[in-house]
């Protein structure tokens, strides 16, 4: 699979892209119902321009993004004082151990380069940076993979100490590298955004030196990955990285000086393998429910009501005692939220076919969520499993999320209101339903 | 999913914001509309037929990847089935070890007992002879370490939890070790117990008068003690505890960990 396209570069096209809602909409037609009668193959191959001319699900990718960068972030400055226990060489599971599990398993991990202490820390603040990077989508092309690099790198060197939020945000992280989640809400679409004024206004284009300097310097990592890769990794991760690698390189060389349609060629490759990539994420998350749900109406707990209970009284997962013991006391609530966990997990990925349905239940998922993280003490976990569900969510809301937090922004900064940037304002107002359901 | 997309995109017409200039805030903006796909200026239309049939073949090849990538996962974490009786290699062949996934969670049902290891040190005082300290519960550590924080560490809630889990799985149940895991299970254990017993400040024996020298051997017990039922439930459980003690290990310079930057601190809890 390759996906060329420019090192940390938004959408390629002049202007950004709109919102997932345009993608998918009849062109020119006037409904639903008139391309119901449209022939089969004139459908095809809308839907195939459809697939290769748009990245779609702009704010849905970037949500996703934030959500998980955001989660790794968290996790890694908390775990800060017990980095070395955890992921360092001298740890309980030390470095030789590590190295004996991999030569069975293969998984990837750069700290199976080198079992030196300096070598660790440096690898911990790389996944640290590239956390702070990606959530702000700075070059996301390019850190992108070095986020995944590095998730990869902790998780594959100590695997006994994960949990299921590590397991989604291993799977997120090598499915974002696909992806184009920097088309909205990040440094990359400013660029981009401020580009495209330029040659409106018919400036010569800036030399970028950051993005071939970035390019160089990953280009020795890879070296450095090859040269490493009968100690760590199986045969395609290499793969996967040289195609990334080239494709980039090959993008930044198309821009400046091939003709229009290998340029275009390109773009709708990355578009390809974007939408993708998009849809791997949204099947992962509904077979992270269907799993999750149907494996539990098998168990007698379930089917009791009772299940819920015992958690509550699990010493590793009751941080509040008192809070869980409340929750305990009554047998109907226990039943209630039990059957309800079980209805929402099984019905999940039908509901999808039905979008006010999808929106409540998308709700009800994110609050037990949030739930799970105060009561069971699962924050980093319940943060990875919200981030997961975040690609579900509607156009609508992200567009009026976004438009409330740059209102946030200016009021904490103190910007005036209205005066410098007027448009934002008037988003937040006409097109932004506050509600899920809008 | 497709259908979902089209749903979504159905709906959002309504109050779709104009394309955004400024992505960053997600502000419409002075940027022209997106052309009509007649006069597309992106993807398949707007290529001419080479350009067009290679694109076709990199759908194509997308397509049948990404439909055998979820047709994969989907295997891996559904349950023994006629195919992965016959194609299970395959299937582990291309899930393991980077798309591992287990959703499993508190399920079929949810783990109904607590679990907690104890952990006694034989050391050699310094007259020469063998002395053996009282049961230290280990896991009470980390008990304590998780009440009332918001946000416990990986090495409080999951280490030592896994950890036996790891054993448990990777042993018979007269404590044979089963392959290369089950070893490295053995060695992880030993080594969690003496990172754990160094950053006691002292050891005591059974009476509790505090012993010094060195440790020389360990041993581990699982302990387990049911969750006792719900009030409202009729149901009769044995809530006593049930011991299951792990074979004693002598302990090599290879268990102890160095350095005392590597023992859990205080500030850190």
């Amino acid at each position: 699979m390759s996906t060329p396209a420019p090192l940390g570069d938004a959408a390629p096209m002049s202007d950004p892209v709109p919102p997932l809602g345009d993608a998918a909409k009849p062109m020119g037609g006037p409904g639903t119902r008139a391309r119901d009668r449209e022939p089969l193959d004139r459908r095809f191959a809308r839907a195939v321009q459809t697939v290769t001319g748009r990245s779609l699900g702009p704010y849905q990718t970037a949500i996703v993004r934030i959500g998980f960068s955001l989660t790794w972030l968290l996790f890694l400055l908390r775990e800060l004082p017990f980095r070395h226990e955890l992921y360092g060489p001298d740890g309980p599971w030390s470095w030789e151990m590590a190295r004996r599990l991999i030569a069975d398993n293969r998984a990837f991990t750069v700290l199976m380069w080198s079992d030196g202490r300096l070598w660790f820390e440096l690898v911990y603040g790389i996944a640290v940076l590239s956390a702070v990077l990606l959530l702000v989508g700075w070059r996301t092309r390019a850190v992108s993979v070095v986020f995944m690099v590095g998730v990869l790198s902790l998780q594959n060197r100590s695997v006994f100490v994960g949990d299921g939020g590590d397991n989604v945000l291993h799977l997120a992280a090598l499915y974002l590298v696909l992806t184009r989640c920097s088309q909205v809400w990040s440094l990359d679409a400013r660029r981009a955004a401020r580009e495209a004024r330029a040659a409106r206004a018919g400036e010569p284009p800036r030399q970028d030196r950051v993005g071939p300097l970035l390019w160089i310097v990953l280009g020795g990592f890879l070296l450095a990955t090859t040269w490493f890769s009968e100690v760590t990794g199986e045969w395609w991760l290499p793969v996967l990285l040289w195609v990334l690698w080239l494709g980039n390189g090959l993008w930044w060389l198309v821009r400046r000086y091939a003709a229009e349609e290998p340029r275009t060629l390109l773009d709708a490759l990355a578009n390809l393998a974007h939408n993708a990539a998009l849809v791997v994420i949204m099947a992962e998350v509904c077979l992270i429910y269907a799993t999750a749900g149907w494996y539990k109406i098998q168990g007698s707990r379930w089917q009791d009501g009772t299940a819920l209970f015992y958690p509550l009284n699990l010493d590793y997962f009751t941080p509040w005692p008192a809070l869980s013991e409340l929750l305990g006391t009554s047998g109907v609530m226990v039943m209630v939220l039990t059957y309800g966990t079980v209805i929402v997990q099984v019905a999940f990925p039908f509901t999808l076919f039905h979008r006010k349905v999808k929106n409540v239940l998308l709700v009800a998922m994110m609050l037990e969520h949030a739930g799970i993280a105060v009561l069971l003490g699962l924050p980093v976990f319940s943060l990875a499993m919200i981030s997961a569900d975040a690609v579900f969510l509607p156009t609508p809301f992200l567009v009026a999320l976004g438009a409330w937090v740059v209102r946030g922004r200016d009021r904490l900064l103190g910007r005036p209101p209205a005066g410098t940037l007027p448009e934002q304002r008037l988003t937040g107002e006409e097109h932004g339903p506050r509600t899920l359901v809008g | 999913m497709d259908a979902y997309v089209e749903k979504d995109a159905a709906d959002a017409d309504g109050d779709r914001p104009a394309p955004p200039a400024d992505p960053l805030t997600g502000a419409p903006g002075t940027s022209s509309p997106i052309p009509p796909a007649d006069r597309a200026n992106t993807g398949i239309m707007a290529l001419s037929l080479p350009y067009q049939v290679v694109l076709a073949v990199a759908l194509a090849v997308v397509g049948v990847f990404a439909c055998l990538h979820l047709a994969m996962v989907f295997l891996h974490v559904a349950p023994s089935n006629t195919l992965t009786k016959q194609h299970g290699q395959a299937v582990d062949d291309w899930v393991y070890p980077e798309f591992e996934q287990n959703w499993k969670l508190f399920a079929p049902n949810p783990l109904q007992q607590n679990i907690s290891v104890e952990v006694r040190a034989e050391l050699a005082v310094p007259d020469g002879a063998r002395r053996t300290t009282g049961w230290i519960d280990l896991t009470a550590q980390d008990i304590e370490a998780i009440r009332h924080n918001p946000m416990p560490s990986h090495a409080q809630q999951n280490e030592l939890r896994r950890a036996v889990d790891f054993y448990l799985n990777s042993h018979s149940d007269d404590d044979t070790p089963s392959g290369l895991r089950g070893r490295l299970s053995e060695e992880y254990m030993r080594r969690i117990a003496m990172l754990r017993l160094d950053a006691l400040p002292v050891l005591a024996g059974p009476d509790g008068r505090a012993l010094t020298g060195e440790v020389r051997r360990v041993q581990l017990r699982a302990v387990t003690r049911a969750v006792p039922p719900p009030r409202w439930s009729s149901e009769k459980i044995d809530t006593a505890p049930s011991y299951r003690d792990l074979p004693w290990w002598p302990v090599t310079d290879a268990d102890r960990p160095t350095g005392s930057d590597r023992s859990r601190t205080e500030a850190g809890r």
